[in-house]
């Protein structure tokens, strides 16, 4: 469009020739940007290496035995393996796991989702999950009642000859 | 837009003379190798400084993921090295930089001995440029202990006895710079406090120095 | 570099300084701009500053080949029990490391070597303006000072050329390959692991002992956790192989020859006139045992 309105005021072509000055300059300025690049790319690759990295596959863990969860959630301790960088670790995590009224098994994570403070189960005798930082209070299914944004995450599971196998955590689908 | 943030800088204080006198100053002829080839000699302060540049930049980056720490030192330039995409290039960069530099150092001080050029006005600006050679010898030498593997260490075992063999203050020096009677975890974060930060203030600050007393004295005539 | 200006031996400093200086050349009290001498100057930016760039870029590119051509080495991590290795300096410290070898410089002269020559030198190199005060820049018309210089590189690059050689000999005399060309190999293979295996990187199992409580491992304890290790993985960095996982490498027969007679030039000690016939038959029972759980 504004080609257009260029030429209906048509002025007589004007040659715009580089001065040997500004070609210098152009040149400099390239040569310049050359350089940079070529000593802060490899560097900035180096730096954002994490976000491009791939995740490595998240791998079951075998928690407990089918049998031992109720319907009353109860508390689970079980160790994952992390590579973090160079260090390598068997942290222990905690998953409440309950079976619902279909008898579906369901684990959730025990990091409240208001500020990240530990929740237990029926610590207040109401039969919900309570966090002990904030009062953040959620149901039996994680369903976020008051004080939390989000319902509790949730781990991915599977069953397997009896025993109930842990994956990575995902957004609760329960709710 | 750029140009009236520029404007609104300047109204309040007066950028432009600062880079005007970088900028405009004439270079003469003698040190042009465009007008005379053996000028290239010239070069090497420039690369110096280039390569220094380099090393700055690589060496932060390389703080990234580098501990300094006996357990983990190894460990995480081993991790940055190989497992971090381009770490072999940055480490390279910063380990074959802290030779570039040295070389090119050397032949910048050797331009400088024989075209005589520290003679008066300039002494100064040569003594300061020494302590810039030891500066950097010091870096290269409290560098090379960082990633603890065993040419680090034996290395740094050399290098402390001889500190240790300087009459009178050699045992103190030594013990100094080890933070302790073994070369340990003490010497490795004292190592890395001077390599980081102590060495390299002292080298901007004489570098500020080198580049202010060069424009204030200008570029030695020719011969 | 001759220039038109009269040519009489004087020093004259030009340059476009702000230094005050003696009336030299043009008028008293502004000190002139190289415009104002013959011969062409040219504005630092952008005619000087591209010229100077160039050379940047192409020391840039040679430099990034030589980065990812040659990778910076890296041994294994430091051992101070490893009594194998050949420590060196850094190369820039290796005319140092030489010169304080020789005798008069060394023992009881080691003083004398420290300060009176390398402290001498780089004294009198910090302090070069004010010991060569002439005003004659000409190197060779500097006969002391130059000669003096050239004296220095020569040493320095003698002293520096001697101690790499009787590195580069004494790595062939002890049949050793540096470590950071063992590590890089391994990294490599490591890589081309992790490459075959879709990018994610393959962990090597940690094989464990097998049959801790078997008697024969009192044997091992007594004889051969001083170089194996008391976990039995052995020390990558001194050469000294793993015994765990042992079976998997070496069958019964092969372990009772390489216990009695040893291996590798003594690095492995025979242990036959050591141990008895029954102790080895037991020994390399409970070694040959000592697979990678499947």
């Amino acid at each position: 469009m504004s080609n257009h309105d260029q030429e209906k005021n048509h002025r007589p072509v004007k040659r715009n020739e580089m001065s040997r000055r500004q070609f210098l300059s152009y040149t400099l300025g390239g040569a310049t940007a050359f350089m940079a690049a070529g000593v802060t790319l490899p560097m900035i690759r180096f730096a954002v290496d994490p976000i491009l990295k791939k995740k490595s596959e998240s791998t079951w863990v075998k928690v407990v035995e089918e049998a031992k969860v109720t319907n009353e959630p109860q508390e689970f301790k079980f160790n994952i393996h992390q590579i973090d960088g160079w260090y390598v670790s068997d942290p222990e995590q905690t998953a409440w796991i309950t079976k619902d009224e279909q008898g579906n098994y369901f684990a959730l994570s025990p990091v409240c989702k208001h500020l990240g403070c530990t929740i237990g189960w029926n610590t207040e005798k109401n039969n919900e999950y309570v966090c002990p930082c904030h009062g953040a209070h959620y149901t039996m299914d994680g369903k976020n009642l008051s004080v939390a944004p989000k319902p509790l995450d949730e781990y991915d599971l599977k069953v397997e000859s009896g025993w109930i196998y842990l994956g990575p955590i995902k957004a609760n689908t329960r709710v | 837009m750029l140009k009236n943030v520029y404007n609104w800088i300047d109204e309040r204080l007066d950028i432009t003379p600062l880079w005007r006198d970088v900028a405009d100053h004439e270079v003469p002829e003698h040190v042009n190798p465009a007008h005379h080839f053996s000028a290239f000699v010239y070069c090497f302060g420039g690369l110096t400084f280039f390569i220094t540049v380099i090393q700055i930049l690589s060496g932060m980056f390389l703080t990234m993921y580098f501990v300094p720490d006996i357990l983990n030192a190894y460990k995480s330039v081993d991790y940055l090295q190989h497992k971090v995409a381009f770490g072999g290039i940055v480490r390279g960069m910063h380990h074959w930089g802290a030779s570039l530099v040295l070389v090119m150092m050397f032949l910048h001080t050797l331009r400088v001995f024989f075209t005589g050029s520290y003679k008066a006005p300039r002494e100064m600006n040569w003594v300061v440029g020494m302590l810039i050679f030891f500066v950097m010898l010091g870096l290269g030498f409290t560098g090379y202990l960082l990633p603890w593997d065993n040419k680090a260490y034996f290395a740094t075992k050399v290098g402390m006895q001889i500190a240790e063999a300087v009459p009178i203050i050699g045992p103190y020096v030594k013990e100094l710079l080890q933070g302790g009677d073994i070369i340990g975890a003490e010497t490795l974060t004292r190592f890395f406090a001077i390599h980081v930060f102590f060495l390299p203030g002292a080298l901007l600050a004489l570098l500020g120095a080198h580049f202010i007393m060069i424009r204030r004295q200008g570029i030695s005539g020719p011969l | 570099m001759a220039h038109g200006h009269k040519s009489n031996e004087k020093v004259i400093y030009v340059g476009d300084s702000r230094v005050r200086k003696p009336k030299a050349v043009g008028s008293d009290t502004i000190p002139p701009d190289y415009t104002a001498f013959p011969g062409k100057s040219e504005a630092f930016i952008p005619n000087f500053l591209l010229k100077e760039w160039m050379v940047g870029c192409v020391a840039l590119v040679g430099f990034l080949v030589l980065t990812i051509a040659e990778p910076a080495p890296l041994g294994y991590p430091a051992d101070p029990t490893n009594a194998a290795f050949i420590p060196m300096p850094d190369w820039y410290f290796l005319f140092l490391y030489q010169f304080l070898k020789y005798p008069y410089a060394s023992g009881n002269y080691v003083a004398f070597g420290i300060l009176g020559v390398p402290g001498v030198a780089f004294a009198a190199l910090l302090l070069a303006p004010f010991l060569d005060t002439g005003k004659e820049r000409r190197f060779y018309r500097r006969p002391i000072a130059s000669s003096l210089m050239v004296l220095s590189l020569f040493s320095l690059f003698y002293l520096t050329k001697v101690s790499w050689d009787h590195y580069e000999h004494e790595l062939a005399l002890t049949n050793t390959i540096p470590e950071h060309h063992l590590r890089e190999e391994k990294a490599r293979e490591e890589w081309e692991k992790t490459q075959a295996n879709g990018g994610v990187p393959v962990e090597e199992a940690v094989v464990p002992i097998v049959d801790k409580d078997d008697p024969a491992m009192e044997i091992v304890k007594a004889n051969c956790v001083a170089c194996h290790a008391t976990d039995l993985k052995g020390n990558e960095g001194a050469g000294v192989p793993a015994l765990t996982g042992v079976g998997d490498v070496h069958s019964k027969e092969e372990l009772v020859e390489i216990v009695t007679n040893g291996l590798g030039g003594g690095k492995m000690p025979a242990f036959g006139e050591r141990l008895s016939a029954e102790e080895i038959d037991q020994l390399t029972t409970w070694l040959a045992k000592q697979k990678k759980a499947e």
